[in-house]
């Protein structure tokens, strides 16, 4: 086992990328094909810690008989808007704060059926270095809803960093 | 020497060709196709961007419909109609059909909308099998563009 370990440790330290491309394809790596690895390395990377990042709320609402009738559920954990009937409305805040020193650009994407009935106070604005704010999420439950249906999806928060600002 | 000249100039007015028929073949599609969806549709207007959530479900935000043109006397209560108004245009369900104007309210409000004359109507919504043809998010740069 200690020997496999060493022999893999050897053969990742004498590793090469050209060389194995080369050994592969038969051709060394050109330059702009170097760059433009390097290139993609980056947008991936970037876009993965992006992804990782982002803020995922379970929203749901439930539609239900009567008239002026909310009835809410106060969790944390997702954007629940409870019970509402036609023509009412409920809000949650959400507080977000940019903990990096880097200003972040604030996208939201709205998925599943709630999104046509989720109204986002703010979206894609910009965030200073440490910078906080809230974001209001209401949903209006308009007269075509359907009694007793439940109304869900996801509200997806991406941070994204942006370069300093002189 | 001159090989490659014979060559580079073959290239060149192959390249030149090429364009042409891509410019010819693009141009003829963005200006050709909405032609001649206005001459099937029969009216100026063929497809309408949905700008606000008032004929939810049906009809969401952002998605693109098309328009047919429809006379007086084809017109039923339920059909989804557009019509001119102040605002511009607006997108509802026919409500009450009257001699003179019809009632349209949004499937989304509660209210019926005013009354609306008869030659303010510019169509009724393309349909198959009684269901609008929609095309979701393709009227989105309409709605980015109106809530600028």
């Amino acid at each position: 086992m200690k020997n496999f370990i060493n022999n893999l440790i050897e053969r990742i330290k004498g590793f090469s990328f050209s060389q194995w491309w080369e050994k592969m394809t038969g051709e060394p790596l050109k330059t702009w094909e170097k760059v433009a690895g390097v290139v993609l390395l980056v947008v991936f990377l970037l876009v993965f810690y992006i992804t990782l990042d982002a803020n995922k709320f379970k929203a749901t609402v439930r539609v239900i008989e009567g008239e002026s009738v909310i009835g809410l559920n106060p969790t944390t954990e997702r954007l629940d808007f409870g019970d509402l009937s036609r023509g009412t409305s409920a809000v949650r805040r959400v507080e977000v704060k940019n903990d990096i020193p880097l200003s972040t650009y604030v996208v939201m994407v709205k998925t599943g059926e709630i999104s046509s009935l989720i109204d986002i106070s703010k979206n894609f604005f910009r965030l200073k270095p440490r910078e906080e704010t809230k974001i209001e999420y209401s949903v209006y439950m308009p007269a075509s809803a359907e009694i007793d249906k439940i109304y869900d999806g996801r509200v997806y928060l991406f941070k994204i960093p942006l370069p300093a600002r002189k | 020497m001159l090989k490659i000249r014979i060559i580079s100039e073959y290239y060149m007015r192959s390249f030149i060709i090429n364009l042409i028929i891509y410019i010819v073949i693009i141009g003829g599609v963005v200006v050709g196709f909405p032609r001649a969806l206005s001459w099937y549709l029969g009216t100026p207007y063929p497809m309408a961007a949905i700008t606000s959530g008032s004929m939810w479900p049906v009809l969401k935000e952002g998605s693109l419909v098309f328009i047919k043109s429809v006379d007086k006397s084809e017109i039923k209560v339920g059909d989804i109609i557009v019509y001119r108004n102040d605002k511009g245009f607006t997108i509802h369900r026919v409500a009450e059909l009257r001699e003179n104007d019809l009632t349209t309210k949004g499937d989304a409000n509660f209210q019926k909308d005013a009354p609306v004359k008869y030659e303010n109507i510019i169509g009724r919504t393309f349909t198959v099998f009684n269901r609008p043809v929609v095309i979701p998010y393709l009227g989105m740069i309409t709605v980015m563009a109106n809530n600028k």
